[in-house]
């Protein structure tokens, strides 16, 4: 026992620092957050208005100028569109799409995983049923159907992320519920005539977050990888909206004619993207997992 | 014993080099075609659909057959004339016989006639082209007379887009029976081996072809709609022919010298249609605040006029299209009979076209969603983004939605869309016949306005049309379909944007000569040594 007392966020924030490449991810993550909130002001261009690009620019390689004389650092596709403006647009999307879908299946998780674990019984095996069902299909099949009947928009596709990414939650609650509902401090919450959603929320909740933030972390890398995925086969955003995914797409047609630009830099930024969250989410599932504590 | 075990070695190596040369040849003589869409039926009556039409020619012939610039040339008949306004001899080819070994006589012909316009559930029929046949006399078993109830001229250009069954094996048959290869009989140089919806169609040569044999033993048509794995399926040598090469793949295949690509201006012009159908905004076309108008602006000529010109068709060619395509004036390049060379493609005038809008009552524009197919045209998906780009550069605010092309179609055809884009390729290779379809005031009972879905409407041009279609004197008759053309290109009766150049590629030792139509036919594709 030493003098100096840490909370418990203090101690998480030191152990997480102990990793240079989860700084490093972090640093990263925090760079490509900050493009995606602020891309209309650091964009040379806003891509989705049809007024500002030309398809006379189209298909310019990087660093070549327009007949404007505006310089495309990284190129354009094949309507004339800034690709780094494409890319910053396009960014603000998936990250938006990834962590507001993953939000709102992380609380839809919560919600049944741990109704799922206090009544136990048929509740529970009826929750759980529906949960291996869902889990038995695989996500992109399911994003696909309901994209198909859904038709294209955001919203749209946020339902669909939510409908494939809840299931997870469910799962992780539900089995971290089980072990903590037979401890002493749930005992003695009920010793003293706490309800039933006060003992839920105010003290089981607390106690199981810990894997659900990492399981999260890891959910939005996929969630936007998955984005990408159903933008790219074309269902989703409307196309003179493009997001990541249908900008690999637009430039998937032109790999061979060596126009490698369009398909390669979006490419890149969401494969950095990724790379970044998942380096984050790695080193906080070390340092928030007990048993893995010194 | 040395010497004579490498003989014996010289001999099976010898029989083996000879077993691989025999195989290669063979191999050689059985090839693989890479196609872009998929054939719906082999019923040659049911679904008038290029791709189907375009195999159908291998299997089926018609009395007149149209070469690869669309000239009529002899087919199953070898000669006609009309012998008065209303009367029509055709002469039948002799010792023509069926795949099955069965003549070809005067009854096939009369009873394919009737078969036509009777095919059950047929998406798109063929009907309009054996409708204004109203009699068949069958002279002699090789000599036929037509009666029409008006003159028609088209009837021989017509009678080119009618497959000629087996009345034997067509009596009972439906269009399933065709499908299976029951009843897929035809007279053509191929003959029915396997069609697999969606996959392959498998053909095997008719060594008996009245027409001479073919290079081919054995053709297996693919069904590749994805351009890249098209492509790639060349390289490979899964396929000894592709069609639609993608534009943005063009100049780095003609410059290998591993294959050889032929490109052609085509019957196909890509045009818009403005639904002008209902009195207010039609559907998908509001004011700038998102409310429809009490007006629908595409009824009025300026506006029309207005959408033509902000549409840069220069701009689309060079930059969308890599140059394999044509800025069009009208619906088919003026190299085609009834074109008027005196339209040009509307100058790209952006001032000119915001004045034109404010002249009309929308000094700001208004509002519309533009609709188009994903993948039926070349780059279809691309110019309707292009044609976005012009539209917002004249105020107007524009938003874009594609749809595969089954769904598509459909939907336009019940007008559920305000801006179409559109493609049409004219078959019979003169202009009077795609002015009829697609501009002609609507009344399918008449065969005028089948594909008019912007429902234009005028019926001075009208008239002029059908004094053009009973005018027997060529000359004469050209002259009035000239003349109607300038009439409704004047008007902007739609809006027609460029004509697609097609392309297809072939490997080392082989040559395809490049057609207007637009069709993949084996009987084009010849060793080229």
């Amino acid at each position: 026992m030493t003098a100096a007392v840490q909370t418990p966020f203090q101690r998480i924030a030191s152990d997480f620092a102990a990793s240079k490449l989860a700084l490093l991810g972090f640093a990263m993550l925090v760079v490509v957050i900050g493009i995606a909130l602020f891309a209309p002001v650091v964009s040379p261009q806003n891509p989705y208005d049809l007024t500002q690009i030309d398809v006379m620019d189209s298909k310019l390689g990087p660093g070549e100028k327009s007949m404007a004389g505006q310089t495309y650092w990284l190129g354009t596709d094949d309507q004339g569109r800034d690709m780094l403006s494409g890319i910053f647009y396009g960014l603000r999307i998936s990250l938006g799409v990834g962590v507001l879908s993953t939000i709102l299946a992380l609380s839809l998780g919560i919600l049944f995983g741990l109704t799922a674990a206090w009544f136990g019984g048929r509740i529970d095996a009826l929750i759980m049923r529906i949960c291996d069902i869902q889990l038995s299909f695989p996500a992109i099949l399911i994003a696909l159907i309901l994209l198909a009947m859904l038709g294209q928009g955001v919203d749209k596709i946020i339902i669909a992320l939510i409908t494939v990414q809840w299931a997870y939650y469910a799962r992780t609650v539900r089995g971290a519920a089980l072990v903590e509902r037979g401890k002493e401090y749930v005992e003695a919450a009920r010793g003293l005539g706490l309800s039933s959603s006060r003992i839920l929320f105010r003290h089981l909740l607390p106690n199981v977050l810990p894997p659900l933030i990492v399981v999260a972390t890891v959910q939005v890398a996929h969630a936007i990888a998955l984005e990408a995925t159903l933008s790219f086969l074309g269902l989703g955003l409307p196309i003179t909206e493009p997001s990541l995914g249908l900008l690999i797409s637009n430039g998937f047609q032109y790999l061979m004619s060596g126009k490698y630009w369009i398909s390669f830099y979006p490419g890149l930024a969401l494969l950095l993207t990724i790379v970044a969250i998942n380096l984050v989410a790695d080193q906080l599932r070390d340092v928030l997992n007990p048993r893995l504590q010194k | 014993m040395i010497p004579r075990f490498i003989r014996r070695l010289a001999i099976v190596l010898l029989a083996s080099t000879v077993a691989l040369a025999t195989t290669a040849a063979h191999a050689a003589r059985d090839i693989s075609i890479g196609l872009q869409a998929a054939i719906t039926s082999m019923d040659p009556h049911y679904h008038n659909l290029s791709p189907n039409n375009s195999m159908m020619l291998h299997v089926f012939e018609g009395l007149i057959k149209r070469d690869e610039n669309q000239k009529l040339v002899p087919g199953l008949a070898t000669s006609w004339k009309a012998i008065d306004d209303l009367t029509w001899e055709f002469k039948l080819r002799k010792n023509v016989r069926f795949h099955d070994g069965s003549p070809l006589t005067a009854d096939d012909v009369a009873f394919t006639l009737k078969r036509v316009p009777n095919v059950p559930n047929s998406p798109s029929s063929f009907a309009t082209f054996t409708k204004p046949i109203v009699d068949v006399k069958i002279v002699d078993p090789h000599t036929l007379v037509f009666k029409t109830a008006t003159p028609h001229v088209l009837l021989p250009s017509d009678l080119a887009s009618v497959m000629i069954v087996s009345k034997l094996h067509g009596e009972k048959a439906t269009t399933e029976d065709y499908n299976a290869g029951k009843a897929c009989i035809g007279t053509g140089p191929y003959k029915y081996v396997e069609f697999i919806p969606n996959q392959r169609v498998v053909l095997k040569a008719n060594y008996g072809y009245w027409g001479g044999e073919e290079p081919w033993d054995k053709l297996t048509f693919k069904i590749l709609t994805n351009a890249a794995a098209r492509v790639a399926a060349l390289l490979s040598g899964d396929v000894q022919m592709i069609e639609n090469v993608p534009t943005s793949d063009i100049a780095k295949m003609e410059k290998d010298k591993n294959l050889s690509v032929v490109s052609k201006v085509s019957n196909r012009v890509i045009y818009v249609h403005l639904n002008q159908s209902t009195e207010k905004s039609p559907p998908f076309v509001f004011d700038k605040s998102g409310k429809p108008m009490d007006k629908n602006p595409f009824r009025d000529v300026r506006v029309r006029k207005a959408l033509s010109m902000a549409v840069n068709r220069d701009a689309i060619v060079d930059r969308v299209m890599e140059k394999k395509a044509v800025p069009a004036a009208q619906l088919l390049p003026d190299i085609f009979y009834g074109t008027s060379k005196k339209l040009k493609p509307t100058r790209f005038d952006p001032e000119g076209a915001r004045k034109l809008l404010a002249e009309a009552g929308y000094p700001n524009g208004f509002s519309m969603t533009l609709h188009g197919p994903a993948g039926r045209y070349i780059n279809d998906d691309k110019v309707i983004q292009a044609l976005a780009q012009f539209y917002s550069r004249i105020g107007i605010d524009t938003k874009v939605e594609t749809f595969p092309a089954s769904v598509y179609f459909n939907r336009a055809t019940n007008l559920e869309f305000g801006y179409m884009l559109l493609g049409w390729g004219t078959e019979s290779g003169e202009q009077a016949s795609a002015m009829r379809s697609l501009l002609a005031t609507r009344d399918p009972a008449k065969g005028m306005g089948v594909n008019n879905r912007g429902r234009y409407t005028n019926p001075a041009f009208d008239k002029l049309l059908e004094q053009a279609l009973v005018t027997m004197d060529d000359k004469k008759r050209e002259g009035l379909i000239q003349q109607a053309a300038e009439m409704v290109m004047g008007e902007v009766g739609l809006i027609p944007l460029h004509y697609e150049v097609s392309t297809w590629a072939a490997a080392k030792g082989f040559k395809y000569t490049a057609r207007t139509d637009q069709y993949t036919v084996a009987t084009s594709l010849k060793p080229s040594k």
